[in-house]
């Protein structure tokens, strides 16, 4: 040994220990060598879950409303006779009716979203930049905004206003309001109130990432707390203008409203129309799917608007450490003011029309012209116990919903772990795209997708026949909750660090033991919440059903609507009423479950939002 | 000689030998690690050093089964891992455990349960489960915290745990991925000694990368060395410190200066080798002595080297002193002071170390040690940027 060092021992002990190994040429594999052989059935087997969630996710989303979309422009790619390519539907559905409902939609959406930015951004800004009173109460109130179906605030406000309706019962003449409220301005005022969370949480969100600097810096240099806020709104640009296009195609997409309010007052909408031309014997789903088209093409208005406004400017603001911003104290008066009309706003957006329903519900023959009723538990006990099968509708969607809620999470888990996966490249990417697109996909399009595409020929030749059964309802409720679930779980996963799946897995995990040991446990919170909106959403949730439900077995929402369309709002209104409570009880039900069984770690795991 | 000598503990592993052939790993179009080698016999301990980008943690992914590889074959004891991505077991089958640089504690499972959690391979009776996973938690000092959850402990003691989560198991093979990089100077001090005494009493095979060239030396039986994905030097600590293979291995592990200088060819016969460097850029000219990588590198204009160790300060006037220099910054280090050095002529030392102080200012003679200092010509340290 020549080494200087002072421990010859160790140098010898090392020179032995390491040796390098000589670099091995690699044999030239050949054309068709074994090796290459190998390597390709290796790679199949390793993407084999891909390939099986691919296939789900066609089955779900790209075939039927890849198919169903296709026919309008090329009914004979889809074995449909006719021509290879026509656009006669598009002009059919550019005219007439249907194009006055486009118009109305378009119209109704534009002033819906700048209302809602308006007053959900405004709320966001008090509720996380003021010290405006009740600021914890109004978030919740917020999410139980986001679980109450548009119909239902469309239909509670009219058990309110309506010639005898529940003011009327009470001696109050709303004759005035009401015919105001029948029509354009119940219909936007309605979506307003509903589309607010959406607003809410983006706006929210930005003001977030928003470091208090740049309103400090405004302080500084001189201006004034309302002269801050005005320097900071062209900063949140991007903020506002994202919860203004989301508003937008949440409002041209809704079937709520459109299928009672707007319905009932000659306010013809877009997805109105497109339930009709189905609906209609002969269904035209030519004319269905061009206007599937246009409610599609439409989502990409406000993202052009966004794209312009915001053209060559760059409005980079979170840093990654942003400081908490300090609040902003309100003086007593205003402080009462901006109480006052945050009450006013929630009392407007939930309460009215959920004690509208909850009176109506209360009363006797409510709604009938004869009499003007008693207070009574009759049409609870009519919906609950009663021989009517009237329980029946409540029992099936509560089935259904938690079918949907648990297909969702068992789906949602592996699509959101692919799209948070670093090294899935292109996969990751088209799957990303196909549910990002899905999202903004008005569940009208998707559930006349179904009808279409589940009685192609092609499933009844080989024995699978979807159309109006259970399954083909589960299918069509996962297909809309699954896009949004994604979207929710993908942040919390993404903040998984890999290297916590990848100790399990050096330390002796298999990748499924993986799963049940490290991940779901560490996203439990985030799962119930998503299996809890799910659920709630599924179980009063209104297009898919009413397009796709068995005959024979109405799902609950279908049967409000039956009710009430009929005359019933006795029983629709005890039926809603007791929807509704379903869902709190099963969402604080969960929770308190959760907090009393679950693991003690299990408690600590990434919550949604954190 | 051998792993026997080197497993000083109880020898309850059976430690794997380890053989890496020509691993190569593409990211698309970028090389991670091209055409590494390197065989680890039992019980030993390897320290893989280099800069972020040179492939180090590629490589210990690889071993862990983390990663595939591209081409090139892995095999651990008589079991190969990865053969160019035809065969790839799976982490969990290769019997191995892992310290990861984030610690990657489960945060719903408390220090305890994180240390059990490894031993379910095993498949123990459950009475033996928690005992022994306490039991690690008390060797590695944390015998009262097992009830806590990762986030109500320090960053060193979340990485004690760690390290008792990757020696429960008894685990043949044990991997170190950055482990002390999080952790305060003096904490790292202290952990890098457990993990010294741990892995050894353990007798296990283990892989350290790193990319400290102190933890590297204190650490390693032996050290590799990667650069951009090419491993460019085995050897032991001081053979890799003494005797760097090119400019890069050299200032990676911790130069004080490069100096101009003119290599002239030796006499012929066994001395060849021992040619005499002039240094070119200092006042006089003076010629270091048998510079150690001389004759490896050839002749001609080219950068000397110089280890930090093998600058001498003295009196200006003090005989011996063959370079002189004017201090122009005093750092006090504890155990004496370094100082950074101009040098009359064109040149700079830093990190000169003395047991006394130098007064800024202070016009200096300096002797340089040969031993510490490597003859580069000119084409090679152009090549060898450090990247």
């Amino acid at each position: 040994m020549s080494s200087p060092g002072p421990n010859r021992e160790a140098t010898a002990l090392a020179d032995e220990a390491i040796r390098p190994v000589g670099q091995f040429r690699r044999a030239a594999p050949g054309l068709l060598s074994l090796e290459r052989v190998e390597a390709a059935v290796s790679a199949v087997r390793r993407s084999a879950g891909s390939i099986a969630l691919w296939a789900v996710l066609a089955a779900l989303l790209v075939v039927p409303i890849g198919a169903f979309l296709v026919q309008a422009v090329s009914p004979r790619l889809v074995g449909l006779g006719g021509p290879w390519f026509t656009l006669d539907n598009l002009a059919h559905a550019l005219s007439g009716p249907t194009l006055r409902g486009l118009v109305d939609s378009l119209a109704v959406s534009s002033v819906t979203a700048v209302l809602c930015v308006a007053i959900g951004g405004s709320l966001a800004w008090g509720v996380h930049r003021t010290d405006l009173p009740g600021r914890r109460v109004w978030p919740v109130l917020v999410w139980a905004l986001l679980l109450v179906p548009t119909f239902l605030t469309a239909e509670g406000w009219q058990y309110l206003l309506q010639p005898q309706g529940v003011l009327a019962q009470f001696g109050i003449d709303a004759s005035g309001i009401y015919a105001v409220f029948f029509g354009p301005v119940g219909v936007v005022f309605v979506l307003t109130m509903s589309a607010l969370p959406f607003a809410y949480v983006v706006v929210a969100a930005s003001l977030l990432y928003l470091g208090p600097e740049f309103e400090e810096a405004a302080r500084v240099h001189g201006a004034g707390p309302w002269q801050a806020i005005r320097i900071v709104i062209p900063i949140l640009g991007p903020g506002l203008l994202s919860a203004g296009a989301i508003v937008f195609a949440e409002t041209m997409s809704d079937f709520g409203v459109a299928s009672t309010l707007a319905a009932s007052a000659h306010f013809p909408v877009a997805t109105y129309e497109l339930f009709q031309a189905i609906n209609n014997n002969p269904a035209d789903f030519g004319l269905a799917a061009a206007v599937g088209w246009l409610l599609v093409a439409s989502a990409a208005i406000p993202i052009a608007v966004q794209a312009r406004a915001l053209r060559g400017r760059t409005y980079a603001v979170a840093s990654g450490r942003t400081r908490q911003a300090t609040r902003i104290r309100l003086s007593p008066a205003t402080r009462l003011v901006a109480f006052g009309a945050t009450a006013t706003l929630f009392s407007l957006a939930l309460g009215a029309p959920l004690i509208g329903a909850f009176v109506a519900s209360l009363l006797s023959g409510f709604g009938s012209e004869i009499s003007v009723g008693a207070v009574t538990l009759d049409n609870y006990r009519a919906v609950l116990l009663g021989d009517t099968g009237l329980a029946q509708p409540l029992v099936f969607s509560t089935i259904m919903a938690t079918l949907a809620a648990v297909v969702t999470i068992a789906l949602g888990l592996p699509v959101a772990r692919l799209l948070t996966n670093r090294s899935a490249g292109r996969v990751a990417k088209a799957t990303d795209l196909v549910l990002l697109g899905s999202v903004a996909l008005p569940g009208i399009v998707l559930a006349a997708g179904y009808i279409f595409a589940y009685n192609l020929p092609v499933f009844g030749a080989v024995g699978l026949n979807l159309y109006e059964t259970a399954p083909l309802l589960v299918m069509g409720y996962v297909a809309t909750a699954l896009p949004g679930q994604t979207r929710l779980m993908v942040g919390p996963f993404s903040q998984l660090q890999d290297s916590l799946a990848h100790a399990a897995r050096v330390h002796g995990s298999s990748a499924l033991a993986t799963w049940r040991r490290v991940m779901i446990p560490m996203l439990s919170r985030v799962l119930l919440w998503a299996a809890m909106l799910t659920f709630a959403k599924t179980l009063l949730e209104l297009p898919v059903s009413q397009l796709l439900y068995p005959p024979g077995s109405p799902p609950v929402s279908v049967a409000i609507n039956a009710y009430v369309a009929g005359y019933h709002y006795d029983v629709g209104t005890a039926m809603t009423v007791v929807a509704l409570a379903e869902e709190f009880i099963v969402i604080v039900g969960a929770l308190v479950l959760f907090a009393l069984l679950a693991p003690r770690g299990w408690r600590r795991a990434i919550g949604p939002g954190t | 000689m051998g792993s026997a000598a080197n497993a000083g503990g109880a020898g309850l592993a059976r430690a794997p030998r380890v053989v890496i052939q020509d691993a190569t790993k593409q990211f698309g179009s970028k090389v991670a690690l091209d055409g590494v080698s390197v065989e680890v016999t039992p019980g030993s301990f390897l320290v893989l050093l280099g800069p972020s980008g040179s492939g180090k943690t590629t490589l210990l992914r690889g071993l862990a089964g983390i990663e595939r590889l591209t081409s090139g074959r892995i095999a651990i004891g008589d079991r190969v891992m990865d053969d160019g991505g035809r065969t790839h077991v799976a982490p969990e089958h290769r019997n191995l455990s892992m310290v990861f640089q984030d610690y990657s504690l489960w945060p719903h499972l408390t220090a305890v349960e994180n240390v059990a959690f490894a031993l379910k391979r095993l498949q123990l009776p459950k009475t033996e489960v928690q005992p022994r996973a306490q039991g690690l938690l008390d060797r590695v000092g944390l015998g009262g915290l097992g009830d806590r959850y990762p986030n109500q402990l320090s960053g060193g003691e979340q990485q004690r745990v760690a390290l008792a989560r990757a020696l429960v198991a008894n685990t043949g093979l044990l991997l170190f991925d950055e482990p002390l990089s999080n952790l305060d100077a003096n904490l790292r001090e202290e952990l890098r000694i457990e993990i010294s005494t741990l892995a050894r009493e353990a007798g296990a095979t283990s892989v350290y990368i790193t990319h400290d060239q102190g933890e590297a030396f204190a650490l390693g039986d032996a050290v590799g060395v990667l650069q951009r994905g090419r491993l460019v030097q085995y050897g032991t600590p001081e053979d890799v410190y003494y005797r760097p293979v090119n400019p890069f291995v050299a200032r990676f592990t911790g130069l004080a200066g490069e100096l101009d200088g003119e290599a002239e060819p030796g006499g012929a016969g066994p001395e060849a080798h021992a040619a005499r460097v002039r240094l070119t850029s200092v006042e006089g000219a003076p010629v270091v002595g048998a510079a150690s990588a001389l004759g490896r590198s050839g002749t001609g204009r080219g950068k000397v080297l110089i280890r930090h160790t093998a600058a001498r300060i003295s009196a200006a006037d003090a005989s011996g002193s063959t370079i002189r220099g004017r201090v122009t910054d005093v750092a006090f280090r504890g155990r004496g002071y370094d100082h950074a050095i101009e040098l009359v002529g064109e040149g700079r030392l830093v990190g000169v170390h003395d047991e006394r102080r130098w007064s800024r200012g202070d016009h200096v003679g300096m002797s340089l040690d040969g031993t510490g200092c490597f003859f580069f010509p000119d084409d090679k340290v152009a090549d060898d940027a450090l990247t």
